[in-house]
């Protein structure tokens, strides 16, 4: 072996090894993307986050409307909201909240604050049960475990109208005083996205849409209902025929 | 009524009272004491021909009434319940009963529920006494339509009822059905031929009668029973509507040794209104006819028609409730023989204050101001026309106890 060719041959080996190192320093960023990718849900999966806003035929924000959204495309492992335990209080001789959101395997509790008893129910499909005869909280929570809109009601007050709203979509909550509904932490992609309350009478086809929540920035996506909303009593208790 | 069903039937409110169930036996009491002031005839309560429930011999400190309205659950779809009152009228009996009855109220399974009475109670007519004991939660005296309704009607028999729940199927509303059968109800339609309308805040007793000296009001005197029918809807928290028909179907010329049989039978539509938590308005007529044989020379039948209709409007605000109401009344002899006839044209008007004191206090102020005309009164008070004023200042305490 010549010299030159030992010199070729030595900066082959340098060469090669060079290229070892700098495959090695690759693998090791690629390793490193990967892994920022895994802990940071970057793209294709990174989250966004999504703000509903929800308005009347007149433009008027409409407060306490259920909105969820679910994943069309939901990927492997994503899991969304976690069902948290939740309340529905009885006072002035109403259910408290009057409409309330729960994720599937939810419980809810219903104490009762009034100072007569009440006994609550549901004939509902998503839900039937009976609480017997009782006050403060003296039952144990109902578990809330299929998806579908379960109304309340107590059979000695029949003014008496709640709704436990049980979705299965990923993300969900209610429209507050401004009508605004803010979503966090949802992984890129396409999403039902559907509201409901008791007092919007828009048509049921016309009560979901498709959106798109993009990689990086906050998306938005307003709702803006072609019908009058059904009345609504003002807040605030009213008199009642007596009974107990 | 005798007086030992009305002894059994306190008995069975002390039984109530002593039942250990916990939370299943609910109380309510009210005393309610007044001062009044009044002009104008003597109260038809106190022997005379007023319509009011005062007059100038019994004013100043006054018991509007103590009641006691008591439920038992005796199981989640039964529940017992009785009202005990005192009025400190010319009454029969100082304690006596308005209501006792029990209800069966099953839980529902779709969207009808049904649910039925049976005992002594008033009809689902009145869109004024929602409160404890069927007193008026507006103000002080109910108008002259419930007055008489108070007066001279109680179910007594069975009640039944389908309630078309529609919370369940996306309305917020409801619709019922209302249909009964009862008796005792034959003497119904005598205090109006007698009296005409009037406006007070008593309804009669079970045992007791009303009226000085007390008249029992309720007999079963041809041992036919009578009926109601009628339609409650009620649409979201603001519309409730009422109609129901109602006929004794008494036999006109049945009679026993205490009672005469009068053929009553009546239609009554209302309506209240709440378009805001602080605005109510009620509006509400009835119409309708009595028979009776009573001329005893000729038997033939004497024929009453009577209408009243009132409006009302009521504004509350935090602890304050104002009301003013109008009642139109009228009485007319359609044929036959009554003494004098019954014909009376009349109308009033109340003004309402209440205020809420919280813990169980309030008070109550109440003017009434009647204008009538009822040829009757001139054999017994020397006047056809009649103009009747009554100011009222109530203390109330309210205790409510869970056993």
């Amino acid at each position: 072996m010549t010299q030159a060719n030992r010199d070729s041959g030595c900066d082959s080996d340098r060469q090669r090894r060079l290229v070892a190192g700098v495959l090695d320093k690759s693998s090791l960023f690629v390793s490193c993307c990967v892994v920022a990718w895994l802990f940071t849900g970057l793209s294709p999966s990174r989250a966004g986050d999504l703000i509903v806003t929800i308005a009347d035929r007149a433009g008027k924000p409409v407060p306490e409307v259920v909105i969820t959204a679910a994943a069309q495309a939901p990927r492997p492992g994503a899991k969304g909201m976690t069902p948290e335990p939740a309340v529905m209080d009885q006072r002035n001789l109403a259910f408290v909240p009057q409409l309330l959101v729960v994720g599937v395997g939810a419980e809810v509790q219903f104490p009762n604050n009034d100072m007569v008893s009440h006994q609550v129910y549901s004939f509902s499909p998503a839900k039937r049960f009976q609480l017997p005869l009782y006050k403060g909280a003296q039952h144990r929570p109902v578990d809330f475990d299929k998806a579908g809109l379960v109304v309340l009601g107590c059979n000695i007050h029949d003014q008496m109208v709640g709704y436990i709203y049980v979705t299965d979509a990923g993300y969900y909550g209610k429209s507050d005083a401004q009508g605004t509904l803010h979503l966090n932490n949802l992984p890129a992609g396409d999403y039902t996205l559907t509201w409901w309350s008791p007092y919007i009478a828009d048509p049921a086809d016309k009560m979901s849409t498709t959106v798109h929540v993009a990689e990086h920035e906050p998306g938005s996506f307003h709702v803006q209902l072609s019908r009058e909303l059904r009345a609504r009593p003002e807040p605030g208790a009213r008199q009642t025929d007596w009974s107990y | 009524m005798s007086r030992s069903g009305a002894c059994a039937l306190v008995s069975s409110l002390l039984w109530l009272a002593c039942a250990s169930a916990q939370d299943r036996l609910e109380v309510t009491g009210e005393a309610d004491l007044r001062w009044v002031a009044a002009s104008g005839a003597p109260s038809y309560l106190n022997g005379g021909e007023g319509l009011l429930r005062f007059d100038p011999e019994h004013e100043d400190l006054r018991l509007g009434y103590l009641l006691l309205d008591s439920r038992l659950r005796i199981s989640d779809t039964l529940s017992a319940h009785v009202v005990a009152d005192a009025f400190g009228d010319h009454d029969r009996n100082v304690v006596d009963l308005s209501e006792a009855y029990l209800q069966w109220r099953p839980f529902p399974i779709d969207a009808i529920r049904w649910s039925a009475k049976a005992g002594a109670f008033f009809m689902p007519v009145s869109l004024e006494n929602r409160g404890p004991g069927w007193t008026d939660v507006y103000t002080i005296t109910p108008s002259a339509l419930n007055t008489w309704i108070g007066e001279e009607f109680r179910t007594i028999g069975t009640e039944f009822e389908a309630r078309w729940l529609g919370a369940s199927q996306g309305y917020l509303g409801d619709v019922a059905l209302i249909g009964a059968i009862y008796g005792w109800n034959d003497p119904a339609g005598e205090l109006l031929a007698d009296r005409g309308f009037g406006l007070t805040d008593r309804p009669s007793t079970l045992f007791g009668g009303i009226g000085e000296p007390p008249q029992e009001a309720y007999h079963e005197v041809d041992r036919k029973p009578g009926y109601y029918g009628g339609l409650t809807w009620r649409h979201h928290d603001w519309l409730e509507l009422r109609a129901l028909r109602y006929d004794n179907r008494a036999d006109p010329y049945a009679e026993t040794r205490t009672a005469y049989a009068w053929h009553t039978r009546f239609s009554t539509i209302g309506a209240r209104l709440e378009p805001t938590e602080h605005w109510t308005f009620i509006a509400q007529c009835l119409d309708g006819a009595t028979t009776t044989a009573a001329d005893i020379v000729t038997e033939s039948l004497f024929v009453m028609d009577y209408r009243t209709a009132f409006a009302l409007a009521s504004f509350k605000q935090h602890r304050e409730r104002f009301t003013v109401r109008y009642d139109n009344f009228q009485t007319h002899q359609a044929s036959g023989y009554y003494g004098l006839p019954p014909n009376e044209i009349g109308h009033a008007w109340t003004l309402g204050w209440m205020h809420d004191f919280g813990h169980g206090w309030s008070t109550a102020a109440e003017w009434i101001r009647a204008t009538s005309s009822f040829p009757p009164r001139v054999e017994y008070a020397e006047t056809d026309g009649l103009i009747e004023s009554q100011l009222q200042l109530a203390v109330r305490y309210r205790l409510h106890a869970s056993l």
